[in-house]
């Protein structure tokens, strides 16, 4: 594919064309729902609508990907690089697992607003601007589309107060951390005059940052470590994560957090290369207390909904380790173990959907005892997660804990790896009482032994997230070769 | 016979076919009627058996180095790749393994009676994760194994296990991934600073060990979290305590795994990795000192606490502990004696170990109880039992004629040279263990028939009679005729030592060199 000059309409829209088909398709929802807004028929409808428009938005992500395309000359307002269409594509996998086991879930709790698989759709398109965007105003639109479609719909379950709840202190502290990041932007285009990040990282060539331009990187990180949940950021996210409709729920810990993330990996990387003396002490300490803290609370957790949030804060920390070195092997890290967080976390609160069973019941050890002989593959499913999330091996989960101890190895960070797996320890104890709970244990009350209803989209995709996750997890070559060569584009390119 | 292998090609695929036979036999258990599974276990079992004993003659016996080696490409990017090779140490331990799983299924049958299937398929799955265990010549893959063969251990202690399984499962897991974990950032570090060294990315075992050197200062703290993750598993005093609990709660065959096989995981782990990687810090006389002072307290700790039990299988799980003592003695003597001793304590203690938690299991399947008190004079009523299992308390003390002795006279034999204080106290665990052993027996077998439950207890069915045969005459035989073990273990306990002489030879030069005050 010849280089593209996103400067012209044309090429701009070849760049753009899977976030624009997204958002052709969330308006196409939008028009239907105009008529068919009644029955769970029509809520069907829009879904599978959804679901059809991420199928070209995935084609035009492959073919912009298989194709080569590059961005002619300096990179303008979006990448147009290897490293944004992995992106892309992980977050067209979260949306489209999101929907797929939306279909039954929103049947089944009676919600039949047919605008949800709309938000969804273009908090997606929100999520893919975030996630590829070269300058920070874009950076931001992207971040606010984003985010006020998941506001909504982490209040989408209307008869329930804590979805209420999710919402308000959701919506509340969003607006409180775009504040705060655009109070930065408008710092670091002081120091530099500039808001592209290219450009930004030529300014501040030199080791020494100027104060304008520390303090804006200070409000620039407190703003994104509010979106990826990090400590000591992270107050919001176990009422936000507990409250809302589950899917919703794994949309957020997934979706958001890997928009996040990589957003941040650019801001890092490519607007302030000189880590060592400007970021990675402050990125370090941060993925320290999410780490400890994270996973020290979750812990204590009763529901399981309420333990994946807390381990979702963990995972934060996880992740916060694997950007610190900022080279070609830490961001490669950072993309590996966010597409095995991604899958796994998609399956777990999946399977915990449909446990929860009508009316959004609190599952607990207590209600899966004994899963595996009523349901042995969904146990075996859920256990499989919890070990990926554990990071053992044979699941894709090792494979991204080996690759951010690769990196913090490379560049002789010997204390962020011991924390790591010291934490990866405690986290054994909240992830193998499920493991056990499923297989060790007698059913302890009559309410456990409901049958949960597992829809068919939603059995799908469990089954081939955990089949991904296991595979990738034995044979993981190819998928490292290609975020190793997408890393170096980013770090080449600067 | 090695002319015949070779015409078949044996030493080439014999390795894969070891790792991949066991994942091939769970598909027809997981999908056939439940009640075949046992016998499809059996059979899988048995042609594992079959297939590795091929090895006894395919091994060169004079070489002390990796035979058999293969290797293919896995994770190019971080320069991993899947290998597998064979040396004396790993021959030993996997047809130890190869032997008591068929065993294993075969007293399984009757005790296991719910979930079979899943039960066989573990069985299978661990089975796999064993071998690799010991044939793995990739670091990546070493690691890979060693925490996969958890999972299914923990499912079989924590589904099928007595009343307090779930305590002990969690426990036997935990403890070993917080060994594990440490040793996981060891390897990358290591693997990385040889990357740095020779500018090639690899987490070959040949290429590590040969360019160890390269970590430096870091050397002690990579020893260290090698030395944790495998002294859990040993058990090292005060490491043990997962033990205990494990070995009473998990069903007959996982306690005869747990003791026989995975045990020995942690020797094998400082023989073969954590020594000869870095031997300058491992056989420091402090930390030697430091090793010793905990393999003595093993021993006769173990053996104090076995003579208390009033638990036969508690008590049988202690005598673990003393005996892992012997083979962390006999490696860090360090002489090709004491190591050759430990080796066969490892291979002798799997038989005679492993043979004492099937007799246990065997016992309980008849009064449902382990409390040595509720038994006495069976003797009578039971003539081939007490028979089978006085002569495998034998071995275990180290009666000369059976295969206890041999080990255990080797290492002392051997550490006195170099060890003599060790070597002195040691010998006390040789006869504690006699005296808690003598004592059980006599409680148990003779002494006086007072219970009436006991009165009609059945004898050995024929089914028993075949799991201990293969295991008395392999005590018998290495007992009479240790030299075909020996033989084919010396070269390898050479290397061993070779290396940590070096390593003790530089260190002596280094004293000589300092000026003297």
């Amino acid at each position: 594919m010849r280089p593209l000059d996103v400067r012209l309409p044309l090429d701009a829209s070849i760049a753009l064309l899977p976030e624009i088909i997204l958002c052709i398709g969330a308006m196409v929802v939008l028009l239907v729902n105009a008529w068919r807004h009644r029955s769970a028929g029509d809520s069907r409808l829009a879904g599978w609508i959804a679901l059809a428009s991420l199928i070209p938005s995935g084609l035009a992500v492959a073919a912009l990907w298989v194709g080569g395309a590059r961005a002619a000359g300096a990179p303008f307002m979006v990448a147009v690089d290897g490293f944004r269409f992995a992106s892309l594509a992980l977050i067209l996998v979260a949306t489209a697992a999101t929907i797929l086991l939306s279909l039954g879930y929103l049947e089944r709790e009676g919600l039949l607003a047919p605008e949800y698989y709309s938000l969804v759709l273009f908090a997606a398109a929100g999520m893919m601007f975030l996630a590829g965007a070269e300058d920070l105003i874009v950076l931001f639109l992207g971040l606010e589309v984003m985010s006020v479609s998941v506001y909504v719909l982490a209040g989408f379950n209307r008869g329930s107060i804590f979805s209420a709840e999710a919402a308000l202190k959701y919506f509340l502290i969003g607006a409180f951390a775009s504040a705060f990041l655009l109070y930065g932007i408008a710092l670091v285009w002081g120091a530099t005059g500039s808001t592209s990040l290219a450009a930004i990282g030529q300014q501040l060539g030199g080791p020494e940052l100027p104060l304008l331009a520390k303090l804006g990187l200070a409000l620039l990180l407190i703003g994104m470590g509010f979106k990826i949940a990090a400590v000591p950021f992270h107050m919001w996210a176990p009422d936000v994560y507990d409250g809302s409709p589950t899917p919703v729920t794994g949309f957020m810990a997934t979706g958001v957090k890997a928009a996040g993330f990589l957003a941040l990996a650019r801001i890092l990387v490519e607007a302030f290369p000189h880590g060592a003396e400007s970021w990675q002490p402050a990125v370090a300490g941060l993925a320290i207390a999410s780490m400890v803290l994270g996973n020290l609370v979750a812990l204590s957790q009763r529901s399981l909904k309420r333990m994946l949030a807390y381990s979702s804060i963990a995972h934060a920390g996880y992740l916060l380790a694997a950007l610190w070195p900022g080279t070609q092997l830490g961001l490669s890290a950072t993309l590996i173990y966010l597409a095995a967080y991604v899958l796994t976390s998609l399956a777990a609160f999946g399977i915990l959907a449909v446990l929860g069973r009508q009316g959004e019941r609190d599952v607990t050890l207590d209600s899966i005892a004994g899963l595996a002989r009523r349901r042995p593959w969904l146990a075996f499913g859920f256990s499989v997660c919890m070990l990926s999330l554990l990071g053992f091996p044979g699941t894709f989960g090792f494979i991204g804990k080996w690759a951010i101890l690769a990196g913090l190895v490379e560049q002789r960070q010997l204390a962020l790896s011991v924390v790591l797996v010291v934490t990866t320890l405690v986290s054994a104890g909240y992830y193998l009482p499920v493991v056990m709970a499923a297989y060790m244990r007698e059913p302890v009350s009559a309410d456990a032994q409901g049958v949960a209803v597992l829809p068919r989209p939603a059995l799908l995709t469990m089954a081939l997230a955990v089949g991904i996750v296991l595979l990738l997890g034995v044979l993981p070559a190819g998928a490292l070769t290609t975020a190793l060569a997408t890393a170096s584009e980013v770090i080449g390119g600067r | 016979m090695t002319q015949f292998l070779s015409a078949l090609g044996y030493q080439y695929w014999i390795l894969h076919v070891l790792l991949l036979l066991p994942l091939i036999g769970v598909l027809p258990i997981v999908l056939a009627p439940a009640r075949f599974a046992k016998q499809i276990a059996l059979l899988v079992t048995i042609a594992e058996f079959v297939l590795s004993a091929g090895l006894w003659w395919a091994l060169p016996t004079e070489s002390g180095t990796m035979q058999l080696q293969s290797s293919a490409a896995w994770i190019p990017a971080w320069g991993i790749r899947y290998a597998v090779g064979m040396d004396g140490i790993s021959l030993m331990m996997v047809l130890l393994t190869t032997l008591l799983m068929p065993l294993c299924v075969l007293g399984s049958f009757n005790y296991i009676k719910e979930r079979e299937r899943g039960y066989y398929a573990l069985l299978l799955t661990l089975l796999t994760g064993v071998i690799g265990v010991f044939i793995a010549t990739d670091l990546f893959l070493f690691y890979v194994f060693w925490e996969v063969m958890l999972v299914p251990m923990y499912f079989i202690i924590g589904i099928w296990g007595g009343r307090n399984r779930l305590y002990a499962a969690i426990k036997f897991f935990l403890f070993t991934m917080a060994g594990s974990l440490l040793m996981l950032v060891a390897i990358i570090v290591l693997a990385w600073r040889v990357a740095g060294e020779t500018g090639t990315l690899s987490f070959a075992y040949q290429h590590l060990l040969e360019h160890a050197g390269a970590v430096g200062g870091l050397a002690p703290w990579l020893f260290g979290a090698f030395a944790l993750a495998f002294a859990i598993k040993v058990p090292v005093f005060p490491l043990h305590t997962w033990l205990p609990d494990a070995h009473v709660e998990a069903p007959t065959a996982g306690s005869v795994l747990l003791a026989s096989v995975l045990l020995k995981m942690g020797t094998y782990g400082f023989l073969r990795f954590a020594v000869p990687f870095f031997p300058s810090v491992a056989l420091d006389p402090w930390v030697t000192k430091f090793v010793l002072v905990l393999a003595l307290i093993g021993i006769v700790y173990g053996a104090l606490v076995a003579m208390v039990q009033p638990d036969i299988k508690k008590l049988v799980a202690y005598s673990s502990v003393s005996h892992l003592g012997f083979v962390m003695l006999g490696l860090w003597a360090a002489t090709v004696q004491s190591v050759q001793g430990a080796l066969m304590v490892m291979i002798g203690h799997g038989f005679s170990t492993g043979a004492l938690f099937f007799l246990v299991g065997m016992l309980y399947e008849r009064r449902h109880t382990r409390e040595i008190s509720d038994y006495g004079g069976i003797a009578k009523v039971v003539p081939v039992f007490s028979l089978i299992f006085t002569v495998v308390a034998l071995s275990s003390i180290g009666l000369p004629g059976l295969n206890g002795f041999i080990g255990e006279f080797l290492v002392l034999l051997g550490s006195f040279r170099t060890q003599p204080w060790a070597a002195m106290i040691a010998t006390t665990g040789v006869i504690f263990a006699a005296a808690y052993l003598l004592w059980a027996l006599q409680r148990i077998i003779f002494n006086r028939l007072d219970k009436a439950e006991n009165e009609t207890l059945p004898d050995l069915s024929r089914r028993e009679l075949l799991v201990m045969l293969p295991l008395l005459a392999g005590i018998v035989w290495m007992g009479i005729y240790p030299a075909a073990v020996l033989r084919r273990i010396e070269p390898a306990a050479q290397h061993y030592v070779a290396a940590a002489r070096g390593a003790q030879g530089a260190y002596e030069v280094s004293q000589r060199g300092q000026p003297s005050r």
